[in-house]
């Protein structure tokens, strides 16, 4: 039984993402000629023929997330849930159903809300990414403790000069407007004013020129993101 | 019971290679058989270890139906080992255990992966599939993002310096242009790199460079295993295995700094803490280090009766799909001791010349990292070396180490999720 549904895939209906994954039945849809290699030693080898086909593949999946679907329902609803463990007092964010600790033998642990601040732990400043992600460069991926959790959830670190991000910064929770249902919806801002960690003049002028050098790419692949 | 490499070869690791699968591991298996007249593989050949790590990549399920018949194996016991970045050197010990298990004589591990067929974009995101799809995934940090934080994170605590990672990059490559089986050589040729070179290449995840990270490659490894009772009908020159050890952490690397199934395993490693510094739950291996190495590590020495493994290790092959994991290793291998690996960097004690050198392969951006064929192709060079092969099979008399005894071979998936380490002696 559907209780709610903000969806794009349906399989009762043509939507797009049907029309897109049926486009992507794997088949050939084309191919190439090329001259390649043949050999195993880099100083020994021949030319040969080969042909290439294009054969693309696309796939919807349905995907459950079980029971922590109250910690991604509570992004729907701007809310942040970590777990307790009653047995080891243990909390966790990533939320955790069972708890790891051994002695604790997979106590269920039970809900609670999580302040929205927390802590970073280690950090880096993303040049290069995968296709979805290659118009947001450069961005700060984080490992952030909320609260007390005793573990670190990654999450991107936003408002913030690349330069100034160091381990320790104290960071607030943010929401995005339209919460999807992934851990996208929520992102850190400093909290602080941040103390840039210690590089030498070198370090930081390569790092300022790195940082140009992805912004211009970025630019010139995604002008309209701009 | 004692298990030998009686056989080892690869071809080539580059990218595209536009032969099939299967005719890469065809020619990595006859590279192999060059050495071994007496094989005759109906008879003498008794099962096979099949190692690729992604179904997406290759588009196709049970790669390894096809490989074993197509090397003429039909009939004989196989089955594939999957366990992502680690999976090569599962396969090598999942052999070793059968044989010394006392079920079969003669053991085929061949492995291979074919990555070029998509974009490096789309390859990073199918291999970022083997990391928690609904928690580190959607963030898109991705391997080069996780990796990245975790070296992050020693820079914090120990000091590790992007000067470092580009002086391991640098003896990694430099090493990779004596062997003719390097994708970097096949891409670059044999001109030296320089530690410039490196820092003047392209940022991808702070402090990571293009140049601090594995290649994505195409290519094949295989290695023949056998029983000490028919070892000597194949080679006059096996080469031991004497040590095998693996290890697990957690899946996702946050998880590290609050795990209670660490806490107090390593005592002498978690006094290792800066003063100013809060200590987390588990402080060892904390996201700093790879406790699964130093599981794996401890098992393989307690086997092979190892106690100092600097001075008694000759070389050694890891898994370095980032430089400061190679750093790290040095720790966590007990080369040095925790937050110590920058030392021997600086020290040149892992340089081809040093006490312990390590990559003579070049690693897995020097010789390359086709993922399922990464590990068995830097065995190949362990095997090589400890029989004093290189001069023939490199072609290179400079590459080849003066009278070496024994090394170490470690791999491992995930963020060192996974690991394994063998020592091999001849
Ligand atoms: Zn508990």
């Amino acid at each position: 039984m559907v209780l709610e549904e903000k969806v794009e895939f349906d399989n009762s209906k043509l939507n797009k993402w049907k029309k897109w994954a049926l486009k992507g039945d794997m088949g050939v849809k084309g191919y190439r000629i090329v001259e390649g290699a043949y050999g195993s030693r880099v100083d020994k080898i021949e030319k040969r023929r080969y042909m290439v086909v294009e054969r693309p593949h696309g796939v919807v999946y349905q995907h459950s997330y079980g029971l922590l679907s109250r910690f991604y329902e509570g992004l729907l609803n701007k809310k942040l849930y970590g777990t307790k463990c009653p047995k080891c007092k243990l909390v966790y964010l990533p939320p955790r159903v069972h708890c790891w600790n051994p002695k604790c033998k997979l106590e269920e642990t039970e809900w609670i809300e999580m302040p929205l601040e927390g802590e970073i732990v280690t950090y880096t400043i993303m040049a290069f990414a995968a296709t979805p992600f290659l118009k947001d460069l450069p961005f700060i991926l984080t490992y952030v403790k909320i609260g007390n959790s005793c573990t670190a959830v990654p999450l991107q670190l936003r408002e913030v000069n690349p330069l100034n991000v160091h381990v320790g910064l104290k960071v607030k929770v943010k929401f995005v407007d339209k919460p999807k249902g992934d851990l996208m919806d929520i992102y850190v801002v400093p909290a602080e004013k941040p103390k840039p960690p210690k590089r030498s003049k070198e370090e930081e002028e390569r790092l300022k020129k790195d940082l140009k050098i992805v912004e211009e790419w970025v630019k010139k692949h995604f002008p309209k993101e701009q | 019971m004692k298990i030998a490499v009686v056989g080892a070869g690869m071809t080539r690791f580059d990218r595209p290679r536009r032969e099939l699968q299967e005719e890469l591991v065809a020619q990595a298996f006859k590279n192999m058989m060059e050495d071994l007249p007496e094989l005759d593989i109906k008879k003498d050949i008794s099962a096979a270890f099949y190692s690729y790590f992604s179904d997406h990549l290759e588009q196709q399920l049970c790669m390894h139906w096809i490989i074993h018949d197509y090397l003429g194996l039909s009939s004989k016991p196989a089955y594939r080992v999957e366990s992502g970045g680690a999976t090569p050197i599962d396969a090598i010990i999942n052999a070793y255990t059968f044989i010394r298990a006392g079920l079969f004589d003669l053991v085929l591990v061949a492995g291979w992966e074919k990555m070029g067929e998509l974009d490096t974009a789309k390859v990073n995101e199918f291999i970022a599939m083997a990391s928690d799809t609904d928690w580190d995934y959607p963030v898109g940090g991705y391997y080069s993002g996780y990796y990245a934080t975790m070296e992050v994170r020693r820079m914090h605590l120990y000091g590790d310096t992007e000067e470092d990672l580009a002086k391991v990059s640098v003896k990694n490559h430099n090493n990779a242009t004596y062997n003719p089986y390097a994708h970097w050589r096949a891409k670059n040729g044999t001109k030296k790199i320089t530690v410039g070179d490196v820092l003047n290449s392209r940022l991808i995840s702070y402090p990571y460079r293009i140049m601090n990270v594995a290649e994505v490659s195409d290519g094949a490894a295989a290695l023949l295993l056998a029983s000490e009772k028919v070892a000597k009908k194949f080679t006059d020159t096996p080469v031991w295995i004497t040590g095998i050890g693996l290890g697990t952490d957690s899946m996702r690397p946050g998880d590290r700094t609050g795990n209670p199934a660490w806490v107090g395993l390593y005592p002498e490693d978690e006094a290792v803490w800066p003063e100013a510094e809060t200590k987390p739950l588990s402080p060892y291996p904390e996201m700093a280090n790879f406790g699964s190495f130093r599981v794996a590590a401890d098992s393989a020495y307690k086997m092979a009766g190892i106690r100092n493994p600097l001075k008694e290790l000759d070389f050694a092959e890891l898994f370095n799909p980032y430089d400061g994991v190679e750093i790290s290793a040095y720790e966590d291998l007990r080369f040095c001791k925790r937050g110590e690996g920058k030392k021997l960097v600086r020290e040149g004690t892992t340089e081809r010349w040093g006490e312990l050198p390590t990559q003579l392969s070049g690693g897995l951006y020097g010789q390359g990292h086709p993922v399922g064929a990464t590990t068995i192709g830097q065995a190949v060079t362990i095997f090589w070396q400890l029989r004093e092969e290189i001069p023939k099979k490199w072609g290179s008399r400079n590459a080849q180490m003066q009278n070496p005894k024994r090394a170490l071979l470690q791999g491992h998936g995930g963020t060192g999720t996974q690991a394994g380490v063998i020592i091999f002696e001849r």
